[in-house]
């Protein structure tokens, strides 16, 4: 060994003798293992008397479908978002209960019910499930799904290894969650603060899961971003020129660019601090040379880039959805592109401002402060232009537009604490307070605004039948007060000089805003409640809830010009883009059958168990390496290199779907779409069709066409 | 729900009294000095804000579908519109860039010049030397050095008001923050490193200074009190320091930086502090000194083993 380690090593079980050694008995994450082996259980079961495991395996498991990964990804972030909540009602109930030296203690703290370290790792896996493993796969799944759609391609340019970045981010999941039942988590803040995160300071497992299980899922973002950009640039149907690529693809052609160009230096970063843990190196001790700034520099490098990461999406989303439920063009198209790509060309230059309080020189701060706010001109600029759009509209307030409108307000109120942040003298007093805690989460929580629109915008065209509006609006209103309730007072408690990361509270004066945050929290839990009960009633009520191609019926993009669901083929025929918004002018220009002239040939990649093997495999190395047992982490290294090389001679890689065969799938869909027309819904974009509106809960059925 | 957000926090705000809203309540001038450009800073962003969140309210309102206003589905372009959108965020940001170069510069923490501000300078006593304090920072407390008077503090900030008080900071471990909301703002602690800070306290009174960066497992009892004296106060204060019973020499040092919970939030003082301290440790800590934190030391905070670690 290079370093010197506290407890046990064994060369056949590593350090896995601590957990022996040293008790992980709290009854909170004892109940969480119970729960998630009787999960566990009942999925086994369910599968194995449904005899769901051949489906699963072959529709699922196996799958290069960009839209079947792109579901994968919400699950698996939805997934990792409740368990991130659960987090913060862990840490927002500790501080409730932990104020004033009087305040009691249960389970081994002193106050409240988590110690320290419990605590410490407890908002350090919130921060980064919500960040990397929560909403950024519920971005790359949109994206997966919506893009090849909204350009008329059959697939991503690499299906292959799209069915490799979701296993690699769903073998991170695997590997933060596996940290809750077997040793611990990171203790030291989701940014990894050093040399909190040196050996000396953090002797446990807790910081190598951080690092391999952010390793590992930044990994599979960064192939993510190398196939979604060539897919834009390659794979654009005929006739779709640059001038005429939808906003959400364009927003997504500039945040891949970030994280094609950042999530490497976030790669080496750790890869140097792993080299200090492991190796006993010192880039970023204190001592020896070391340069701990250094390290703090280059992940803000990547930290920065990455809020635009997920904040670029959104703007694509709302981009999307507010001309839609307007039923009118995005105003300035052109401004809109060229703002997305000057934040993302100024995302690279703000770093520095997460820690202007380092000490540097008043004029290198002043640099970082101005160029921060140079990204307000773009946002701002968004916000005018969603408006604009949304002026002389016909406005329609469908669950995704209420998503797109909160997601509006909230820009607005973090773009105005984010002009104070950015301020140096104003920075001073609110830096690591809670003010900026609610700051970035306002950022945050308008990226899941404009999630949950997306999800609920584009639900339809995947599934083929809408969510429940009635359920959906429900949660909507709880989870905006559950927002309101927390945030608020959370704002207010760093003017009153809160800071943050707090496990014990010494000032009783925060007390009554705390208990307020609380009462978010709960509304945050109802909310949870809507949501579970909105996608189980809409599957339940699939029937009623069926759409046609245009499930809302105003859509204007390319991905509406085809079946919902949609086939596995994507389009039927290679569509030929004649517009910028192409399907609101073939509504417009009684374009809209989705019968072509005849059909072709369609060639469609095949299925392949590698990727989700080579995913297994970098789990099963990741935990070799967190638990230094050298022997299984060579052999799984070896396996996953002999994996790739096998694979890469494998010529056969696609087949033929013959035209006749097309022919026959394409019959079924119309069959399908003539069925909801004579059922009073909407098919293509034209009139509504005859008979009795089955559904009167969808609005748009009461509205006059254009 | 805007109108709920306008709502809410005066609500709140209502509820308690002004003193614990410390930003608000600066007690020195670079405090103030700070509040006064988050001030500025507000209200030039309200001037788009407003406009702005009233129009939007506005507008979802007057094309409402029912309502059958004016509808123009094309019309997507105005080259006047076009320059407003660009045009006011352009001004907005040109404005606060310029307040934020002069803010950044009058509280810069290597040289306020609020500092030497003439209304300041005229408040400050006369001719007196600024009061040196280095700040070292351990798992988990703060030790306050005062190398001209040869003594020390713990857990405890002493100073006298109108004087000039100026920092030097650094860390035997890990990263902190050194803050006090009423005086001064943040400012980090780094092992191996040196970073500055400068203040003065106004009013005579006792404030909370905090520790504003994680540290590990002691961080959220690493609160510090603050106590502004008036001359003769402070003149007693430090007499009765130097009268004191603890030594601070290296190897005391050594022992008081051995990671420790200030679960009581206890004060120490010490006398007769070997000279050199703040340099010395700085290049202990360059040299690879270390001073490790056990595993899983606030697991369980009931234990014996975490009781004999605390004050």
């Amino acid at each position: 060994m290079l370093v010197n380690l506290q407890g046990p090593w064994d060369p056949i079980f590593g350090r896995l003798g601590l957990i022996l050694q040293y008790q992980y008995n709290n009854p909170v994450i004892f109940f969480a293992f119970e729960l998630s082996l009787v999960g566990g259980a009942i999925a086994l079961f369910w599968l194995t008397c449904a005899g769901k495991w051949r489906t699963l395996w072959s529709d699922w498991l196996t799958t290069v479908d960009h839209k079947k990964i792109g579901v994968m990804y919400i699950i698996v972030g939805l997934v990792m978002l409740f368990r991130g909540f659960f987090d913060a009602v862990m840490i927002r109930t500790q501080q409730a209960m932990a104020v004033g030296a009087s305040s009691p203690g249960f389970m081994g703290a002193a106050h409240g019910y988590l110690p320290p370290y419990h605590l410490d790792q407890v908002f350090t896996a919130h921060g980064m499930i919500m960040i990397l493993l929560a909403v950024t796969p519920i971005l790359v799944g949109i994206m997966n799904i919506v893009v090849p759609l909204q350009i008329g391609a059959r697939d991503m340019a690499y299906p292959y290894l799209n069915a490799l970045g979701l296993w690699l981010t769903v073998s991170a999941a695997a590997l933060v969650m596996i940290s809750l039942f077997v040793g611990d988590f990171s203790h030291a803040g989701w940014v990894g603060l050093i040399p909190l995160t040196e050996l000396p300071y953090s002797p446990g497992v807790g910081v190598d899961y951080w690092i391999w299980s952010i390793q590992i899922g930044s990994v599979g973002t960064t192939l993510g971003a190398v196939n979604l950009i060539a897919t834009i640039i390659k794979m654009r149907a005929p006739g779709m020129t640059w001038g005429r690529v939808p906003v959400f693809s364009w927003t997504t052609l500039a945040t891949n660019i970030i994280a094609l160009t950042s999530f490497p230096v976030l790669g080496v970063t750790l890869a140097l601090l792993t080299f200090d843990r492991y190796l006993g190196t010192h880039f970023f001790t204190a001592s020896l040379g070391g340069d701990l700034m250094m390290y703090t520099n280059l992940f803000w490098i990547w930290g920065h880039p990455e809020v635009y990461f997920v904040v670029l999406p959104a703007f694509g989303m709302i981009s999307e959805i507010v001309p839609t439920f307007s039923q009118k063009t995005l105003f300035g198209y052109v401004t809109m592109v060229v703002a997305s790509m000057a934040i993302a060309a100024v995302s690279w230059s703000v770093w520095l401002h997460h820690f202007f309080t380092m000490g540097a020189g008043p004029n290198v701060n002043a640099y970082f402060s101005i160029a921060t706010m140079l990204v307000g001109i773009p946002t701002g600029v968004k916000v005018f232009n969603w408006l604009f759009t949304m002026y002389r509209g016909r406005l329609r307030f469908d669950t995704p537009m209420l998503w797109a409108i909160g997601t509006i307000f909230l820009l607005i109120s973090g773009g105005m604490t984010g002009m104070m942040l950015a301020v140096p003298a104003i920075n001073y007093i609110v830096h690591n307070s809670v003010f900026v805690i609610a700051h970035f989460h306002n950022m945050f929580l308008l990226v899941a605004y404009a999630a949950f629109a997306g999800v609920t915008f584009w639900f339809p065209k995947v599934f083929g039948f809408k969510l429940d509006e009635r359920l959906g609006k429900r949660f909507f209103w709880s989870f905006t007060l559950g927002s309101i309730m927390v945030f608020i007072p959370m704002y207010i408690l760093g003017f009153m000089g809160m800071t943050r990361r707090l496990d014990y509270i010494s000032h009783p004066a925060w007390y009554p805003l705390i208990l307020a945050e609380l009462v978010g929290v709960g509304f945050y839990a109802v909310s949870v409640f809507f949501f579970l009960a909105q996608v189980v009633v809409s599957i339940r009520n699939r029937h009623d809830l069926r759409v046609g191609a245009d499930a809302w019926g105003t859509s204007r993009s390319l991905e509406w010009g085809t079946h919902s669901p949609v086939p596995f083929y994507n389009f039927a025929v290679t569509p030929m883009v004649h517009a910028r918004d192409e399907w609101a002018w073939r509504r417009e220009n009684k374009l809209d059958s989705l019968k072509p002239d005849h059909y072709v040939d369609i060639h469609m990649p095949k299925n392949t168990m590698v990727p989700l093997i080579l995913g297994m495999l970098s789990l099963v190395l990741g935990f070799a390496l967190i638990w230094r047992i050298w022997w299984l982490a060579g052999l799984s290294f070896l396996a996953i290199i002999v994996a790739i090389v096998v694979r890469s001679f494998e010529k056969d890689t696609g087949y033929i779907i013959p035209a006749a065969e097309v022919a026959a799938m394409e019959q079924d869909y119309l069959d399908r779409a003539r069925e909801v027309e004579s059922a009073g819904e909407k098919v293509g974009g034209g009139a509504v069709g005859g008979g009795v509106p089955a559904a009167s809960r969808a609005p748009w059925n009461k509205l006059k066409g254009d | 729900m805007t109108r709920m957000l306008a709502l809410f926090p005066l609500l709140l705000l209502s509820g308690c009294s002004d003193k614990h809203y410390w930003l608000f309540d600066p007690k020195g001038p670079i405090a103030s000095a700070e509040l006064h450009y988050m001030i500025l800073d507000v209200l030039v962003m309200l001037v788009v804000i407003i406009p702005v969140t009233a129009l939007t309210i506005w507008v979802l309102w007057r094309y409402r579908a029912a309502a059958q206003a004016r509808h123009e589905p094309g019309w997507a372009h105005s080259n006047v519109l076009e320059f407003v959108v660009w045009g006011v965020p352009l001004v907005i940001v040109a404005i606060l860039g310029y307040y934020s170069y002069v803010g950044i510069h009058a509280v810069n923490p290597y040289g306020p010049e609020v500092l030497a501000k003439k209304s300041v300078v005229e408040t400050t006593r006369q001719g007196i030397a600024p009061l040196e304090v280095d700040v070292i920072s351990t798992d988990w407390q703060w030790l306050f050095v005062y190398p001209k008077l040869h003594i020390a503090s713990a857990n405890e900030l002493v100073v006298p008001t109108h004087v000039p008080v100026h920092f030097r900071l650094t860390s035997t471990t890990v990263t902190n923050n050194f803050f006090i909301p009423q005086l001064v703002g943040q400012i980090y602690a780094m092992p191996g490193m040196r970073t500055k800070q400068a203040m003065i306290a106004d009013h005579t009174g006792e404030y909370h200074g905090l520790a504003a960066t994680l540290s590990g497992p002691g961080f959220s009892w690493m609160d510090f009190k603050v106590k502004a004296l008036n001359e003769q106060q402070f003149g007693q204060w430090v007499a009765g320091v130097k009268g004191a019973k603890a030594q601070l020499t290296y190897a005391a040092f050594d022992k008081f930086a051995q990671p420790t919970v200030n679960t009581s939030g206890k004060s120490v003082y010490f006398a007769n502090v070997q000279p050199g301290l703040f340099k010395h440790v700085i290049q202990e800590v360059k040299a690879g000194k270390v001073y490790p934190t056990p595993y899983a030391f606030t697991e369980n905070m009931q234990a014996p083993e975490f009781t004999e670690r605390t004050n």
